[in-house]
């Protein structure tokens, strides 16, 4: 008898979701496989990574971070714009960090005004991320999915405290959200279902399954994911047959690891190699793991991941 | 089915007041109720009674039996509170519980033995919860083994399986329903009992009964002897008591594969289906698992 390879029973199929528009607008998931799993099923498209600009200068960056964006960092519509041009970003994820109650707390008004301005500035999809404080995203996701109207973006995270406030807004404007829970494939499904009765179509939705930096908790959140995907494809769940977005960039780079200098600790080695190398490795465990967009930081890590993908989809 | 009631319990908002007073009359009052929902045995659980607790227990005990003969199980970490309570029991009382931890087998087992009492043996130890079937049934082999030490007959051991809640704990239900499955070859002669509660234990409360009841109808099936049970849920008392063949049915039917058309069902019916295969582990567990 001849050997017969195993294969994987797919019952399911990850939802496609198409973010911004035009030429350049990015479709992901769609999958009706395991990740990369393409000797099985289908994987029309490829992890995406997103790049990662700040609505604000940031304070305490890493120099070896700053480098890259050294003359735009103070701006964020050039940051962007170098992001796309100079290192080829594919999508631009917008952290409005200074709309944080725990730090600047600059209010909604003000930090949407850099929302519109950065989106009108660009061509390449546009993911809006808030500042994780459910009542602050209420106000400040509601506003940025307003005046980002027409333009398929992606606003998140979306709990289940405010998933009413913004998936509302998200409705009307027509935008995408990020439905985010904490590491909880239960509480995942959940989130999910809520939006589903708000009335947010399914293509509509991604999901951020809460992220850990390597050596911080990554293994909870690949589990998550990869447990999010064994439900979707082999159990049919549909409620959780959502794409996967890791915004991983900001856990990656605060760790002591990234942080530290080869002169604080000989047996590190070189700071910049070291932190690209903690950054892509995160990434790309994530996209292994089922992840169909990652939110990165430096452009070499950017760089590696985009490699390494590439040649997963040959 | 054999029914403990579970709701004179020291967690209780509503009876909080009387336990601290001291008051009998909210004490009387739950107990008779309990007695009229059709409860075959009254739980009396004081928790851990860290501060007075063989005279709280007392007190208790005698409340409970001023207004009702009804047999007693007795819910405490508390050895001394246990065996004060045992003392003024009118009728065979039940330990609830002992588990295999050592220090709790000979604590216990001997009090069990001198007041003729049978008690729950629970299927925990020394390293904690058990992980599966198997890992209960050595706990159920090593609690077994130690009473007949003390020359406890098994008939007087009542095993719990320990139901964990299906909200943090999906994959664990199946190993405890598979337990269940397996207590009639592992230990014919000793009885069973669960607190059924625990299932839903953490849900939203107006969700808690279906969860309750449908996990009711699998272990029934498997031979689960008692359950420690919400007393004033009419429907699971019928569940219990045989009334609702019809429902026992359906939900077999879920549990040996067969395919249900919810459209072919009713409302009633197609949340047990639902739930059922939410226990079953073919649906992945969320609060909403009703209205998908």
């Amino acid at each position: 008898m001849a050997f017969e390879i195993p294969k994987i029973r797919y019952t399911g199929k990850i939802q496609e979701v198409a973010v911004g528009t035009g030429k350049r607008a990015v479709r992901v998931g769609g999958a009706s496989c395991y990740p990369f799993y393409r000797f099985e099923g289908e994987m029309p498209n490829p992890t995406r990574v997103a790049f990662e600009v700040w609505d604000h200068r940031p304070e305490d960056w890493q120099e070896w971070a700053v480098e890259p964006y050294k003359d735009v960092i103070h701006d964020p519509v050039a940051w962007a714009k170098k992001s796309i041009d100079a290192y080829g970003a594919e999508v631009i994820a917008l952290q409005l960090k200074s709309a944080d109650p725990n730090g600047m707390d600059r209010p909604a008004d003000e930090v949407v005004r850099v929302v519109q301005d950065v989106v009108n500035a660009i061509d390449v999809p546009l993911i809006i991320w808030g500042t994780a404080n459910d009542e602050k995203d209420a106000d400040l996701l509601r506003k940025a999915a307003e005046v980002c109207e027409g333009k398929n973006v992606a606003i998140g995270p979306v709990s289940e405290k405010n998933y009413k406030q913004i998936g509302a807004m998200a409705i009307g404007y027509g935008q995408i959200v990020m439905a985010s829970t904490p590491i909880d494939v239960n509480l995942a499904k959940q989130l999910n279902i809520l939006l589903g009765n708000l009335g947010m179509p399914d293509e509509k939705v991604l999901m951020d399954p809460t992220t850990g930096g390597i050596g911080y908790g990554l293994e909870y959140s690949y589990s998550v994911i990869e447990r999010d995907r064994m439900a979707a494809l082999t159990q049919e769940d549909v409620k959780l047959q959502h794409p996967v977005i890791c915004n991983l960039a900001h856990e990656v780079w605060k760790t002591r690891e990234s942080r530290l200098k080869r002169e604080d600790d000989e047996k590190l080695g070189d700071e910049l190699k070291r932190s690209i190398l903690m950054e892509s490795i995160t990434a790309m465990s994530l996209a292994i793991a089922g992840a169909d967009i990652v939110i990165m930081r430096h452009p070499e890590s950017a760089k590696l991941v985009k490699e390494m993908i590439g040649e997963l989809m040959k | 089915m054999f029914l403990i009631g579970e709701n004179l319990n020291v967690m209780s908002k509503k009876l909080a007041d009387a336990f601290l007073l001291r008051d009998p009359d909210p004490v009387r009052k739950m107990a008779e109720a309990e007695v009229k929902a059709g409860m075959d045995m009254i739980d009396v659980n004081i928790g851990p009674a860290r501060k007075a607790g063989p005279e709280f227990m007392e007190w208790i005990v005698k409340t409970v039996q001023e207004v009702s003969d009804i047999p007693l199980s007795l819910d405490t970490t508390n050895i001394e509170a246990m065996e004060a309570g045992l003392r003024v029991c009118k009728r065979k009382p039940l330990i609830n519980s002992i588990s295999a931890r050592p220090e709790r087998m000979a604590g216990l087992m001997p009090i069990a033995k001198r007041y003729n009492a049978s008690f729950i043996g629970l299927t925990l130890s020394a390293e904690g919860i058990p992980r599966d079937a198997n890992e209960r049934g050595l706990f159920a082999a090593e609690i077994i083994a130690e009473a007949a030490e003390y020359g406890i007959l098994e008939e007087d051991i009542w095993l719990d399986p320990i139901v964990l809640p299906i909200n943090s704990q999906q994959v664990q239900i199946q190993g405890c329903t598979e337990f269940v499955a397996m207590l009639a070859d592992l230990a014919p002669l000793c009885k069973s009992t669960c607190g059924l509660s625990n299932v839903s234990n953490g849900m939203p409360t107006h969700l808690r009964g279906i969860m309750n009841r449908t996990y009711l109808i699998m272990i029934k099936r498997y031979g689960m002897y008692s359950a420690i049970v919400d007393a004033f849920d009419n429907e699971l008392y019928d569940i219990a008591k045989d009334k609702r063949p019809e429902l026992e049915a359906l939900v077999h039917r879920v549990m040996d594969g067969g395919s249900v058309d919810l459209s072919k069902v009713s409302e009633e019916e197609a949340k047990y289906v639902k739930t059922a295969r939410v226990l079953l582990g073919q649906t992945l567990y969320s609060d909403s698992w009703l209205e998908i």
